[in-house]
């Protein structure tokens, strides 16, 4: 599931793309109109050009077509037509059906509600509304990736940079005493910044890669988790250190990003203050660069850029849903991560839905619960 | 665990309609880590999983049989090895 703008509600137009196995929805929501109808042709255009064999346009949520839209609409729909596909309108409202018969929309398949895709298992609205629940619960900031700064050879670019940033904010947010983060990657022997929290952290890995020095360059190079508490009394990098002090950071920790057995780069840290990260705040980092290695191992697969882009988004924020509520079970019952796990499949195989679904319903009651306290614990009971 | 376990795992792949890479895609969203060169192995019985990667592998086409109206047929190492 992505959603354009990524800033969330409160522009004019929001469109939502969800990839489902036979086709394509985009739900738009707000105005189409002269200023955001370009910002719809270019997401169907894309769709269009690699290679979906459906598009439905859900207009449920659209409150207002203007010719430029209408023209679009018209443009993507001729476009598909041309290799045989089509672009299928869903719940137009009645003001937009008028606007469509009046510029004609013969041969536009006009369907009604999003039945279908419950069918498939997906359901647009609450997709989104447990995704930003997610993202609260993990205190997700602000995350830049870094234009221009070159992937390893054969991995997809673009599918790894959201994946990758999603990384880096989770490292962020979750490993404690965290000021910020980053992954650098190795291309032709050179290492390079591809995600970074904040522009001190930038700095640093600018610093490490200019003096070859410094825990990411180890790292990334030896395969090994490489940490230090404290910059004062650091004597390995004697080139680096004074230059991340002068940065104001005081402890890092850099773990190796590692595919098919080789080094390929590394997740840094870093703290302001001395000491900060305990050693389970280090085997935390750890696993995150194995999240991240985990990605970029699995990037190689023959399916096109843009859709794979999406659905690591998708998987990562499914799998966020299911550790997250795998955590409250934990927690609630005192079981071990295993049991949790099997508590939610046990659930998912007698109702016969979806384990992510179960995990998104204990969030959300979860939620409801801290909304209106102190209501029952029942209703996150089995 | 046995080859037969394995053989089950691939042959319930087959009729699910999934190639080894759309398997590993919904493994992965399900929070497997193991890469997708790994579970191939799984499949061909080169690599042995854990009872958890091959429980998710489990979960993974018993979802995708349900989306094509069938039951959970694939059966979990795990309630086995509890019960």
């Amino acid at each position: 599931m992505v959603t354009w703008p990524d800033n969330g509600p409160g522009g004019r137009l929001t469109l939502v793309v969800a990839f489902l196995p036979a086709r394509v929805v985009v739900a738009v929501r707000g105005e189409l109109d002269s200023l955001t109808a370009p910002e719809l042709g270019a997401v169907l255009n894309g769709l269009a050009d690699r290679g979906h064999r459906s598009v439905v346009l859900d207009l449920a949520q659209c409150d207002f077509v203007d010719p430029a839209g209408l023209r679009v609409i018209a443009e993507s729909i001729a476009h598909l037509a041309l290799s045989g596909r089509t672009l299928e309108l869903r719940s137009p409202s009645g003001v937009v059906r008028r606007l469509l018969d009046l510029v004609g929309s013969a041969g536009l398949a006009l369907l009604d509600g999003p039945e279908a895709d419950r069918a498939a298992g997906l359901d647009l609205q609450r997709s989104v509304d447990v995704g930003r629940l997610a993202a609260a619960a993990t205190r997700l900031g602000p995350v830049t990736a870094v234009a221009g700064a070159p992937l390893p050879g054969s991995i997809d670019g673009e599918a790894v940079d959201a994946s990758l940033r999603l990384v880096v904010a989770l490292a962020r947010a979750l490993v404690g005493g965290a000021d910020g983060a980053s992954v650098s990657l190795r291309r032709h022997d050179r290492l390079a910044t591809v995600a970074a929290s904040d522009e001190t952290v930038l700095a640093m890995d600018a610093d490490q890669y200019a003096t070859g020095q410094g825990p990411c360059v180890d790292a990334s190079t030896l395969g090994r988790r490489f940490h230090t508490d404290s910059l004062n009394d650091e004597t390995r990098w004697p080139a680096f250190a004074p230059k991340a002090q002068a940065l104001g950071i005081n402890a890092i920790v850099s773990s190796p990003l590692v595919v098919r057995d080789q080094p390929v780069g590394a997740l840094n840290i870093y703290s302001r203050t001395a000491d900060a990260f305990t050693s389970q705040d280090q085997d935390l980092a750890s696993l995150f660069a194995a999240e991240a290695s985990t990605v970029l191992s699995g990037v190689e697969l023959s399916v096109g850029s843009a859709s794979r882009s999406v659905w690591f988004a998708e998987a990562l924020e499914g799998r966020q849903v299911i550790a997250l509520a795998q955590g409250v079970l934990m927690e609630r019952d005192s079981i071990d991560e295993t049991e949790a796990y099997r508590a939610l499949r046990r659930f998912s195989t007698q109702t016969s839905r979806p384990l992510r679904e179960r995990a998104e319903d204990i969030l959300a009651s979860l939620h409801r619960r801290a909304a209106a306290p102190p209501a029952s614990s029942e209703d996150i009971h089995e | 665990m046995s080859e037969e376990t394995l053989d089950l795992l691939d042959r319930a792949r087959v009729n699910a309609g999934l190639s080894p890479d759309e398997l590993w895609m919904r493994y992965f969203e399900l929070g497997g880590m193991s890469t997708a060169l790994q579970v191939d192995a799984f499949l061909h019985g080169a690599l042995v999983p854990t009872i958890h990667d091959h429980d998710l592998l489990a979960h993974a086409l018993n979802e995708r049989f349900v989306e094509l109206g069938g039951n959970h047929p694939v059966p979990y190492l795990e309630d086995r090895h509890v019960a």
